[in-house]
């Protein structure tokens, strides 16, 4: 046989690894370590574990460092590891008020309880390329600090919350949240489910999709109540006491934001929107945000069907389906050609055949 | 929210201590490899290591000489070993019995399409990671694995599938149709006859053939539940007004057990046929889209078609050019030279014929199953030539 295009044994397959594997070490700087992407891609880092589904920043780094930067494919690599693992525990729900925020802007309010956070941000200085990035010195090492206690800081929507003007997104019945990762996702989802999906979309599409309405095509255009980024603890209930115990503490990124599409309801009302992720990332939570509000709004805008927005945002499935079409076709192209050319023969003594035709089933 | 809770322990497995938070990083220091379990007894201390920034603490270490029915010392007996670290075929056993159960359920209702909570595997979604769960959840030591993808054993694709249940599972692989307990494929059925001790394991980018006349998982189910197929019908019936011909070339859409409509994957036109009254258990899984269904053995499968539209398999106007078949499903290659020439797609078939020319697709079976010696019509074939039942 000749004839087959793709065909490969296993030693193909391993030389082609082989080939990858020598991208990455045929340069001639040292290897970068696992520590250094961990500490010094962060965003990077953050990204990997709040899409791939697993607060683990060293193996965020090791992933990123074996898929040579490629975000989806890292978080891909900690996904299928993850599901190889027994879950053994669930932690306790934990307020955000909890939450030691290292940063927290407020753009619906001037003054808020607890002050505007600036924090560390490139927002507000210009973007210019640094040429003289090399230095491993800390500005911040002649800074004057005290040690600072942590502080809880209020969420700034308590304030709309306990005027009555935020409406609450329904509430699901039996309060056990639903896992994408461990039950299958049927529509119409619970919201938990919803929330979970878009935590783990890929950054680029919940950005993408976020614009969208901003866009124009969607009703949402929040107000942000507030974006904060801090280390939130995590509690696991004691085995023996049943006492909730801190057990270690995740950095995240949150975002609640109000949405002014009270006219669709009988007691004028903001709607609510949230986002939650691992690691720092501010594009995609504020983006989450909009997308959990627009999937709770009626609209006939892409942003609005709760089904398209979770179907589209996962980057494991959007990046394996758009690269299965690599995939040899030739059976599936085989059929599509019988049908077409049985049409052109019926077609023949009518002049032109219908040139294009959406031939469906070739997978 | 997240996953919170939900990385809590990873150690059972690989043992590397990883876990959510700052216990994870104090394992991982070590490149995740073979540190042994180091929380449990250690969170509270490892705590403050974090506080700074959620960095990396020191290891905590781990207690020698533990009591063997502590964590720790179950912990100490798994050692980090690449592959061999994982589970048997690779999949815990609670997703494997979640996968059991739903194929069980997919076969007690043919055709009705089952959710599962569908793993990533490491391959990529679209790659057959439906059909990946399903083969391992069912494999065991003695059987024969065989995958195809898209009629060849030798595929890039199918050799990386067959490698993890390989490796993972310590199944023998075959690329003989007849010797294979297990056949994984995408998108074709072998051309010899599946009998009663073989399960056929088809993968599935496309579950529902609905999603064609409405993008709705939701909608879509209920016309299930319904069994509500006009929409169905109606484009059917504007594909022949259209175009004269019922316009689908591979999976073409079947009626199973006179209930479900169903999709069979985008097998060609040319393996419908033996989806019906077989022999073999077929089971459909689509990793992406998280859901198995089944056609049990002896169920019927009927094409969609019209009475004056019937249902027509692929025509080819050569035999093959390596073993001279004509009752088989041939692809077309161009060749540098410029010449069409048509080859079975079933490469390890087309091997057997090439040997043994008069060798017969039931040459391992003592039946008669119908198609097995089916022609396909000729190219010139008027419309009510096709075989529909
Ligand atoms: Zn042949």
């Amino acid at each position: 046989m000749g004839y087959v295009a793709v065909e490969a044994g296993e030693e193909v397959i391993e030389r082609a690894e082989q080939l990858f594997e020598k991208r990455r070490t045929e340069g001639e700087s040292d290897p970068v370590s696992i520590d250094q992407i961990d500490e010094q891609f962060g965003r990077l880092v953050g990204q990997v574990m709040n899409e791939g589904g697993l607060y683990a920043p060293k193996l965020a780094a090791r992933a990123l460092k074996q898929a040579q930067g490629d975000t989806v494919e890292a978080s891909f690599l900690l996904r299928a590891y993850r599901s190889t693992l027994e879950r053994w525990d669930d932690s306790v729900p934990v307020s955000s008020d909890e939450m030691f925020a290292t940063r927290r802007v407020s753009p619906a309010y001037k003054d808020v309880p607890g002050g505007q956070i600036l924090g560390a941000t490139k927002d507000y200085t210009q973007r210019l390329l640094d040429f003289d990035l090399d230095g491993g010195d800390d500005p911040t090492a002649d800074w004057d600090l005290e040690e600072a206690e942590p502080e809880s800081l209020r969420n700034v929507l308590e304030i709309l919350r306990e005027e009555g003007l935020l409406a609450e997104p329904s509430a699901e019945d039996d309060g056990e949240d639903y896992d994408t990762t461990r039950e299958p996702l049927v529509y119409p989802a619970p919201r938990s489910a919803i929330l979970q999906e878009l935590a783990r979309g890929e950054t680029g599409a919940i950005t993408a999709l976020g614009y969208s309405t901003l866009r124009g095509y969607g009703s949402v255009h929040p107000t942000l109540g507030e974006v904060r980024v801090g280390s939130l603890p995590v509690q696991i209930e004691h085995p023996y006491t049943g006492d909730p115990v801190e057990v270690t503490s995740v950095e995240v990124s949150e975002c609640e934001s109000v949405v002014p599409e009270y006219e669709k309801r009988d007691d004028a009302q903001f709607s609510f929107g949230y986002g939650l992720v691992f690691g720092r990332n501010e594009r995609k939570v504020i983006g989450m945000s909009i997308l959990d509000a627009s999937t709770q709004l009626e609209g006939n805008e892409p942003v609005h069907d709760t089904e398209f927005v979770c179907q589209i945002v996962d980057g494991v499935d959007s990046f394996g389906f758009i690269e299965h079409l690599k995939l040899p076709h030739y059976v599936t192209f085989q059929s599509t050609l019988d049908r077409i050319r049985a049409i052109r023969e019926r077609t023949a003594d009518g002049g032109d055949s219908p040139a294009t035709t959406e031939v469906s089933g070739d997978d | 929210m997240t996953d919170r809770g939900e990385s809590d322990d990873d150690t059972l497995r690989t043992g590397d201590g990883v876990d959510a938070g700052e216990s994870s990083t104090a394992a991982e220091t070590e490149a995740g490899e073979s540190t042994t379990g180091t929380e449990t007894d250690a969170e509270d201390e490892t705590r403050e290591g974090l506080e700074s920034d959620g960095g990396v603490s020191e290891p905590a270490p781990s207690s020698p000489g533990v009591a063997p029915e502590s964590v720790d010392g179950l912990l100490e007996g798994v050692e980090s070993a690449g592959i061999e670290g994982y589970n048997y075929a690779y999949l815990d056993e609670h997703t494997k019995r979640e996968v059991r159960r739903a194929t069980l359920k997919a076969i007690a209702i043919p055709g009705h399409q089952v959710p599962f909570a569908s793993r990533e595997m490491p391959l990529a979604r679209g790659w057959g990671t439906g059909g990946i769960q399903v083969s391992l959840s069912l494999l065991g030591p003695d059987d024969t694995f065989k995958v195809i993808d898209q009629g060849s054993d030798e595929s890039v694709n199918a050799a990386n599938i067959r490698r993890l249940a390989e490796t993972t599972a310590n199944v023998d692989p075959t690329r003989d149709t007849t010797a294979a307990s297990i056949i994984q494929t995408r998108h074709r059925i072998p051309e010899e006859v599946l009998t009663d001790e073989q399960i056929l394991v088809l993968q599935v980018p496309t579950t529902d053939p609905l999603r064609k006349v409405d993008g709705s998982d939701d909608r879509n189910r209920r016309r299930h539940a319904h069994q509500n197929y006009s929409k169905m019908w109606v484009s059917l019936y504007e594909n022949v007004v259209e175009w004269d011909e019922i316009q689908i070339g591979a999976a073409y859409p079947v009626l199973v057990n006179g209930r479900y409509l169903m999709s069979p994957s985008p097998i060609p036109r040319w393996d419908t046929p033996k989806l019906h009254q077989a022999e073999t258990l077929f089971l459909f899984a689509a990793g992406r889209e998280a859901r198995i269904y089944a056609v049990p053995p002896h169920t019927d499968v009927e094409p969609l078609a019209f009475e004056d539209k019937r249902f027509q398999r692929e025509r080819f106007p050569e035999a093959c050019a390596l073993c001279g078949s004509t009752d088989t499903y041939r692809t077309e290659v161009e060749t540098d030279d410029g010449k069409r020439l048509y080859a079975c797609n079933d490469t390890s078939f087309c091997e057997k014929r090439q040997r043994d020319p008069s060798i017969q697709k039931a040459h391992h079976v003592d039946r008669d199953v119908g198609w097995e010696r089916l022609e396909e019509p000729a190219v010139d074939a008027a419309n009510d030539g096709g075989e529909g039942r």
